[in-house]
């Protein structure tokens, strides 16, 4: 049951009137990882979130969580999600404690000790007595992940997570997630369009455009087995030409020499390049940025 | 899963830990001491009844009941939209439906306190007051002043409860708070003009309308109403409105999709 996938998205639809918001998407999220979920403005991603958490209702397919439909078994399905959809909003007449017991009224067996566990782990000790009105948007996040890790969820669901918050508050949110996947192993599903974000943030992705789900990659790849991987590498060489001659499947960009071979393989291609009497000033590993292969992938083009 | 009492529970404490709720309760307190004391002022005679006292200052004091009831019930679901808290609010594992109920019982608790005040203040303040023991012929022969003054109230409750239905019913379905009390205090303040318009002396399907059936205190006088309809007709068909209007907040808030 380890490997049973947390999420399962199966054939996913929303049609709104004539236009389809979300289109056929199919799509398992592994248990344990931070899962990202990208996609320019309007592509689907809060659409989809809404989905499955249950605001939404799904046109066609369904959405399963922990096994249970959350079409058919709503309240056990849902008992194991905490989520942000969107802005963290709060009763601003209320304290942030009261919000938080307000909340844990609504989930069983969350002790007067968990909140406080809960309240220290978001470091709100200080303000958590205050009217949430008094609270700064960085205070309300922490309030908004406070409320959502409660009742220890399985699934964690952040949309948008980083609206709005400092470079300090994202970099602490960005620990936080990676402390709660990996020491309580909830399954944090995150969706942005700040790419870098992602990039530092994630285990795997999920690229979303026009509603339709475009590609899920691994993100680890790049420093998992790079022993034997092969990896896009340039050479920077003075007569390009005749290194394309000598190299099969190299091709010319930028000035530079690229192909795609493994460690070994560089190392040997360097050492031919010298015996054939071209100079070689650099060699690089062309690592494409998440965002260029973003951009790449959606074709550049903006809301659709 | 959990039990719903904490649900009420929550509501209770969103309404209650508003400083406005309090602000309505007060004036509530302060117009039942006032006016049976004006009333006072005004009765040289020193004849008019506790009852008497009771009855004039609740038909002035029961519009400020229902307002402010409609203004709770307006806001209870309309504010977790205008909040964005609905979001979190449906998100637990609680159907829609137990979530509704537990706001529609909030607020006619609140309503119950209302009424419940309202009566004890005015009461405590006119029995100060008044000692007068000359029934007023606003009273039935033969009941006595405390079986009417409750029987009074009673159809009040009645109206009072009816509107909050439709103010909750309009905020779950329009999601805006000033709409509901907008309209549902406009029913309440028109409700004569339809009923002097629409006889149902003059129509007969008027007798189906809400507006004849909602104010029952006539009956306290004659057991037959306006064009021979009985209390048990009116009950009868505020009954089937009042099913209407919770089918449809019920159908509207368990289908509804929240977005932005």
């Amino acid at each position: 049951m380890q490997h049973e996938p947390v999420v399962r998205l199966e054939g996913v639809t929303k049609k709104v009137s004539s236009k389809t918001l979300v289109e056929n998407v199919t799509l398992d999220i592994p248990p344990g990882q931070v899962f990202g979920f990208l996609g320019p403005n309007g592509a689907g991603k809060t659409t989809t979130i809404r989905m499955m958490v249950g605001l939404t209702s799904i046109s066609q397919g369904d959405i399963k969580i922990c096994g249970y439909s959350i079409k058919e078994h709503f309240e056990t399905a849902v008992s194991n999600v905490g989520a942000i959809v969107e802005n963290p909003e709060m009763y601003k007449f209320l304290t942030g404690y009261q919000n938080l017991r307000h909340f844990a009224r609504m989930m069983t067996g969350i002790t007067e000790a968990r909140i406080q566990e809960v309240v220290g782990l978001v470091g709100l000790n200080n303000r958590i007595h205050d009217k949430v009105k008094t609270y700064s948007l960085g205070m309300r996040q922490r309030l908004g992940v406070a409320q959502a890790i409660l009742h220890r969820p399985k699934l964690l669901i952040l949309d948008e997570p980083t609206n709005g918050l400092d470079p300090q508050g994202i970099r602490e949110l960005r620990d936080y997630l990676r402390l709660l996947c990996h020491e309580e192993g909830t399954t944090v599903f995150v969706s942005s369009h700040l790419l870098s974000e992602m990039e530092l943030m994630c285990d795997s992705v999920a690229i979303i455009q026009n509603g339709r789900l475009i590609d899920v990659r691994s993100l680890k790849d790049r420093s998992a087995d790079s022993q034997s991987a092969a990896i896009e590498t340039g050479f920077l060489v003075d007569d390009p030409k005749k290194a394309l001659s000598i190299l099969e499947g190299a091709a010319l960009q930028d000035s530079m020499i690229t192909l795609k071979i493994t460690r070994d393989e560089i190392a040997e291609t360097n050492a031919r390049l010298v015996q054939a009497g071209i100079k070689v000033y650099g060699i690089h590993t062309v690592t494409r940025s998440l965002e260029e292969q973003f951009l790449e992938m959606t074709g550049g083009d903006q809301i659709g | 899963m959990g039990n719903f009492f904490s649900l009420v529970q929550n509501e209770n404490m969103k309404i209650y830990r508003r400083v406005r709720t309090w602000v309505m309760l007060g004036i509530l307190v302060v117009v039942n001491l006032v006016i049976p004391l004006l009333f006072s002022m005004v009765d040289s005679e020193g004849a008019t009844s506790i009852w008497d006292s009771v009855i004039l200052s609740s038909t002035f004091t029961f519009f400020l009941c229902t307002i402010f009831s409609v203004i709770i019930a307006a806001d209870s679901v309309a504010g977790e939209f205008s909040w964005g808290t609905i979001k979190l609010l449906l998100i637990r594992p609680w159907s829609r439906s137990k979530i509704l109920l537990s706001k529609y019982v909030s607020v006619i608790l609140f309503s119950l306190l209302c009424t419940v005040l309202l009566t004890g203040v005015s009461l405590l303040v006119s029995s100060l007051l008044f000692s007068g023991s000359a029934d007023s012929n606003m009273f039935t022969p033969g009941k006595s002043g405390l079986v009417f003054t409750l029987q009074y109230i009673l159809c009040d409750y009645v109206n009072l409860f009816i509107t909050v239905a439709i103010a909750f019913m309009l905020s779950t379905v329009f999601r805006a708070g000033g709409l509901a009390i907008g309209l549902a205090l406009f029913i309440m303040f028109t409700k004569g003009i339809f009923m002097t318009l629409f006889s149902p002396e003059r129509y007969t399907w008027a007798k189906y309308l809400i507006f004849t059936h909602m104010d029952l205190t006539s009956y306290l006088q004659s057991d037959v109403g306006p064009g021979g309809i009985t209390l048990g007709f009116s009950l009868a068909v505020l009954a089937v409105y009042y099913i209407v209007f919770m089918a449809i907040s019920w159908y509207v808030f368990k289908k509804r999709d929240v977005a932005a």
